[in-house]
């Protein structure tokens, strides 16, 4: 038996347009996704905005019903058996929301120990070994709105932790941290697997996904694209090297010609400010700078690098969404 | 069992402490009540007939009853609204006792609107306070609030699965102080309302805490009032089960529980 399981769910969702004259427009969340979680594992999903990362992890957390198909979660349905479910997962969903604001980390802890019937006489101890493992024994007291943004988010994995959960979803659990608190975020998820606790995680960075998943899927537009280790997706860029060129002031259609050089496999471009940093996907390794160099023409060059491609960019191949 | 009751308190205990910093319970248990009881006590108090503690428990249930109403219609889009609705149906306790504890903390600082009554009436004019049948009133206002809980309960789904009407619930906020009689006895309205009266709740409410307090006899005896209270409160509490469920499972359908 897997830990967690889909079989062809669908999910589709129905939202008006239009104020006066309303009609209903359907959205495609999630369209046909099947995929197994086996116990233990740390399982990645990652995927562009609105690929339906979100919702997979709400149907599976009995927040949603699937339009069709089947979804289990320790052999048990999502649907049918929401009790056992329940009691089983605990969840983060990224974001400062959620929260009692009005009355202190510690007493937000204590209702959610009761709603998931923790044993009474335990629930002091527990709050507050989970305030020490998020690193907020000394602020657990306070009011909630007094919180910084992290503060907030560590708060909410304490409340995921409560009951000692066998199966984990995190939906973008480092969102907001900053570098010192991600990485200690990283290394609390890490020590839950090696615990053998199920993760999914879902996140946008994909250092995170790499160093952490044991396998990873990647859904766009609502259907799995890609699936398997880091090393395996890695794979589908393994004849291809990046070419980083930092550029400052480079006109819009730079990306276009770009692309239309012989031997380019794609081009993003990241633009910050005054700066531009292109990054070019090509067989050719450092034989095709000057190539691209040629096209730049007259824009003021900066930093030029070749690096062996990463799991970002086996993403970008993957999903193919070029800006 | 134990676990029920539990969850109730922490949530109950949760919400008192988050009721006590909001501007608009503060309004409802003690601005508007004092406006009202003021009035009252000048309208009424050079009459013949008055009685200064029919005006405290009229005033006291005003200010519960705003409670009650207003909470109860909005419960569940706050939670909605803060994002927290989703961590109540995704824990393993029923969602109706995760909002029954909450709304039971709201109303439980409500009754502070008893004292700012007595406050009102005792105090400020002076008038004589003296409950006819003490043992009687305590419990009446214990089964009162009660059934006004029930009545919330089921006021919470229904606000979400109406949600036009629940727009307009202010406009239910007075009619309902009098059809149920809470400063001025229902002979006062036409009889084609009084039908109306026998079904809700608070009418039972204000009755069995008037004639415990007035000393007043009515039709029916002081049992039967709190067996109606009771009987009434609990017919509410039983028609809000399936209206949860409904909620539950049409949020999980359309995909409604969060903004995001
Ligand atoms: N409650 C809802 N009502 C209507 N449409 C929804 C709802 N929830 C999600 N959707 C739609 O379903 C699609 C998938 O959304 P989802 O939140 O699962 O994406 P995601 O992969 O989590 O994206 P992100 O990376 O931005 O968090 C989107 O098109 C979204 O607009
Ligand atoms: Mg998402």
């Amino acid at each position: 038996m897997q830990a967690i399981e889909l079989d062809h769910v669908r999910r589709i969702f129905r939202t008006s347009i239009g104020t006066l004259r309303r009609h209903t427009k359907e959205v495609v969340a999630l369209d046909d996704v099947s995929l197994d979680v086996a116990a233990g594992e740390l399982f990645g999903l990652i995927g562009p905005n609105g690929a339906g990362k979100t919702t997979t992890v709400k149907i599976l957390t009995t927040l949603l019903i699937p339009t069709d198909g089947r979804a289990t979660v320790l052999g048990h349905d999502v649907v049918a058996d929401t009790r056992f479910v329940r009691r089983n997962v605990g969840f983060l969903f990224g974001g400062e929301r959620g929260l009692y604001f009005r009355v202190s980390g510690r007493a937000n802890l204590e209702y959610f120990a009761e709603l998931y019937a923790l044993p009474p006489r335990g629930i002091a101890k527990r709050v507050d070994e989970l305030l020490a493992l998020v690193g907020l024994s000394d602020r657990g007291a306070e009011r909630v709105e007094g919180y910084s943004r992290g503060m907030k988010q560590r708060l909410h994995l304490a409340r995921t932790l409560l009951h000692d959960p066998p199966v984990l979803f995190l939906d973008e659990p480092t969102i907001g941290l900053d570098p010192i608190g991600a990485r200690d975020l990283r290394e609390t998820i890490e020590r839950l697997r090696e615990r053998g606790k199920t993760i999914v995680l879902t996140t946008h960075y994909m250092f995170e996904a790499d160093a952490l998943c044991g396998r990873i899927a990647v859904i766009s537009g609502g259907r799995i694209v890609a699936g398997g280790t880091p090393a395996e997706l890695k794979r589908h860029v393994r004849d291809l090297s990046v070419v980083e060129l930092e550029l400052f002031g480079a006109p819009d259609d730079l990306t276009s010609r770009l692309r239309a050089i012989d031997g380019v496999d794609s081009v993003v471009v990241e633009r910050r400010e005054l700066r531009q940093v292109f990054r070019v996907q090509t067989a050719d390794g450092e034989r095709a700078v000057p190539r691209l160099l040629g096209v730049v023409g007259q824009v003021d060059v900066g930093r030029v690098s070749v690096r062996e491609a990463t799991l970002e960019d086996a993403y970008v191949r993957l999903v193919g969404r070029v800006e | 069992m134990t676990h029920a009751l539990r969850v109730l308190r922490t949530g109950a205990l949760l919400e008192a402490r988050n009721v006590i910093t909001s501007n608009f319970m503060l309004f409802c248990v003690f601005v508007q009540p004092f406006f009202i009881g003021v009035t009252v006590m000048f309208m009424l108090r050079h009459r013949p007939d008055f009685d200064p503690v029919y005006v405290v428990v009229g005033t006291a249930l005003s200010g519960i009853w705003s409670a009650v109403l207003f909470e109860g219609n909005w419960i569940i889009g706050g939670e909605r609204r803060v994002g927290t609705l989703e961590l109540l149906v995704a824990s393993p306790t029923p969602l109706l006792l995760a909002i029954g504890g909450r709304l039971a903390g709201s109303m439980g600082f409500s009754v502070s609107s008893v004292a700012l009554a007595y406050v009102i009436v005792a105090w400020l004019f002076g008038a004589p306070i003296r409950l006819a049948d003490a043992p009687g009133f305590a419990l009446s206002t214990l089964l009162a609030v009660f059934a006004l809980w029930c009545t919330g309960m089921l006021l919470a789904p229904l606000g979400v699965l109406a949600r036009t009407i629940s727009r307009f619930v202010v406009i239910l906020e007075y009619p309902v102080y009098a059809l149920s009689g809470f400063l001025f006895p229902i002979l006062l309205l036409p009889g084609w309302t009084n039908p109306i009266s026998l079904a809700l709740p608070p009418f039972w409410a204000a009755q069995a805490m008037h004639m415990t307090s007035s000393g007043e006899a009515w039709a029916l005896p002081l049992a039967a009032v709190w067996a109606i209270l009771l009987g009434t409160g609990l017919t509410a509490l039983l028609i809000s089960v399936p209206l949860f469920s409904a909620v539950l499972r049409r949020a999980r359908v359309a995909g409604t529980l969060s903004l995001t």
